[in-house]
């Protein structure tokens, strides 16, 4: 033990100092520095819970957007169909509306040329009656033969015929 | 690169540097050189004694301890100073420590493991900076001369102490001083006793060639450079030149050794003044000069068994604690040898071996730390010794590393250590720690 230099003294020496820097570094070194990493441990956990949240958050914001958008575009396109489903049904109603009022018109005019020509054969006929005394008159003032008769009724006709158109 | 006129007057200059550095060492010596060759000092394991403190004697190693001590305080403020969040530059390495440490102790024993930290922490903190204040330029190299008086009373005292000569002792202590003042006169003065002759004659055996460096003076001293080993002188040559049989002095040479003990310590011709005319050439230049040793006021603490010991005594007193606390003084004693007539034979023995083991983790704890940092600081002595200059530069790097390596294996081995204390008894092969291992 000698040789080697160990003696209680030197050994209790360094035993003291070294329990004294010991329990110092455990206080003054150690203490705080362990409080500062849980501390911080503790934020930074709390900061990526935090952060986690607001990331799920924003993730479900976005699906309720994207919801959203689905949702508008479909009734969109639903209303653009409706719209054009409406725009159809007009303009089908409109082309048969047209078409009946033409059918109408088309019945009137018709109807019209009827009664135009009605009456124009009525007056045709009135004049005929009229001619027909004429006729009866000439034929009544000569006595006819079977052609003489028709001569006579061609020229009557004729005449009135240029009456009318005179 | 050479290209550049700076670069090769840097490369000369570098080159100059090193011719010198190797003349001028040990081995130029051989040569005719050796100008800058130190001699090399006193290595001795035992810490030297810088002074005395009332009874208690005030060593070199305990002093390193205290600077070490200091560090650690400046360390503790600069980290805590300013303690915040978001850590400043002391701060972030003390983290970095505490980190790597809680790392390691929770990765074996889960969160039971905190309880290592502070220890072991402490532990590689002390460790560290007392190694690496041992490689400070100043350590080893500035110190008080030891007279040869001095070294020759505490050799005869210890030689009169071994042969139980009590009451020479009580003389020796009354009469002469603490550091060896008046050793001479004593010696002359009791010159007829054939006890002290005796042991005068078995100091001078034992001690007889130890060499004593020759310094321009005395108090506080710097290594003196140049000369190297031929500046040396030994004991013999001091006080017993012309002594026929210094081993079996009689009453005459006694008288004589006495009278150059004294001398020796007085600047003047050294080794005395007949020896010094007798042999002009192996002295020259000692005239006017005092010889004795250079004992460092500082030096390395882990160069210091007590201090490693003490160290080691903690480190396994805490792992002891460690074992009892987690697993109960029964539980724990049951990892060792529990009821030794219901174990099994095999299983006993490797208990036994284990609790064996225990006391021999505190041995080799004490002596790895020891045996690096103590072999370093030969390492450096030896180096500036063969190399001056340029010798030392690249084992100050390695020392630097070793001390930081030992530092860790101190202080991973005690959290280790504490691992396995705490973990229960399970089966006779496991739970068995290697205390023998290491760097």
């Amino acid at each position: 033990m000698d040789a080697l230099g160990i003696d209680l003294p030197r050994l209790l020496t360094f035993l003291v100092g070294f329990t004294v820097i010991a329990v110092f570094l455990r206080m003054f070194l150690y203490g705080p520095i362990t409080r500062m990493l849980d501390q911080r441990a503790e934020r930074i956990r709390d900061s990526l819970d935090a952060a986690e949240r607001a990331s799920a958050e924003a993730a479900s914001s976005a699906e309720r957007v994207e919801q959203e958008l689905a949702n508008a575009r479909g009734e969109g396109q639903a209303l653009i169909a409706e719209a054009r489903d409406a725009a159809s049904r007009l303009r089908d109603q409109e082309v048969e509306r047209t078409r009946a009022q033409v059918d109408e018109m088309l019945d009137r005019a018709r109807e019209e040329i009827r009664r135009e020509q009605e009456a124009a054969v009525e007056e045709v006929r009135r004049e005929f009656a009229g001619i027909a005394i004429l006729a009866a008159e000439r034929i009544v003032e000569q006595s006819l033969d079977e052609g003489a008769h028709r001569e006579l009724i061609d020229r009557v006709l004729d005449e009135g015929l240029d009456a009318r158109r005179n | 690169m050479l290209s550049s006129p700076k670069a090769i007057a840097i490369a000369v200059f570098l080159l100059a540097v090193a011719l010198i550095s190797v003349l001028g060492g040990a081995l130029g010596a051989a040569f005719g050189g050796g100008f800058l060759g130190g001699a090399v000092p006193l290595i001795q394991i035992p810490s030297e004694l810088v002074t005395h403190i009332g009874g208690y004697k005030l060593v070199n190693t305990v002093v390193m301890f205290g600077a070490a001590m200091l560090v650690l305080v400046l360390l503790t403020w600069l980290a805590t100073r300013k303690l915040s969040e978001v850590p400043g530059r002391w701060q972030a390495i003390m983290e970095l420590l505490y980190e790597f440490f809680i790392g390691l102790a929770e990765s074996t024993s889960g969160k039971t493991g905190r309880i290592f930290i502070p220890v072991a922490t402490a532990i590689f903190l002390v460790v560290l900076f007392s190694n690496w204040l041992g490689v400070l330029p100043v350590v080893g190299t500035i110190g008080r001369v030891e007279t040869t008086q001095e070294f020759f009373f505490h050799k005869l005292e210890k030689k009169l102490a071994e042969g139980n000569q009590t009451e020479l002792l009580e003389g020796l202590h009354h009469d002469v001083g603490k550091n060896g003042e008046g050793l001479g006169h004593f010696i002359a003065s009791h010159a007829d006793s054939e006890d002290l002759q005796k042991y005068l004659g078995k100091t001078l055996e034992t001690y007889g060639e130890q060499r004593f460096v020759v310094f321009d003076g005395g108090g506080v001293r710097i290594l003196p450079l140049g000369r190297g080993e031929d500046y040396k002188v030994t004991l013999i040559d001091i006080a017993a030149y012309d002594i026929a049989d210094p081993v079996h002095p009689t009453e005459e040479d006694v008288v004589k050794i006495g009278r150059r003990v004294d001398e020796s310590v007085a600047p003047g011709p050294v080794p005395s003044s007949e020896f010094f005319t007798e042999n002009p050439d192996k002295y020259d230049g000692f005239e006017g000069k005092r010889v004795g040793l250079l004992v460092p006021y500082l030096r390395g603490s882990s160069t210091d068994l007590n201090m490693t010991l003490a160290i080691a005594l903690f480190a396994m007193v805490s792992v002891q604690f460690w074992g009892i606390k987690t697993l109960g003084i029964g539980g724990y004693w049951d990892k060792f040898i529990g009821n030794p007539f219901k174990r099994n034979p095999i299983d006993l023995f490797v208990g036994v071996l284990e609790l064996v083991g225990e006391f021999i983790k505190i041995i080799s704890f004490t002596f790895r730390l020891f045996g690096n940092m103590f072999a370093g600081e030969i390492l450096l002595i030896a180096m500036g010794f063969l190399f001056p200059l340029i010798g030392m530069i690249p084992f100050i790097g390695l020392e630097l590393f070793v001390g930081f390596i030992q530092a860790i294996i101190f202080s991973v081995l005690t959290l280790m250590f504490g691992a396995f204390a705490i973990m229960p008894h399970h089966h006779p092969e496991g739970d068995h720690a290697d205390g023998a291992g290491g760097h």
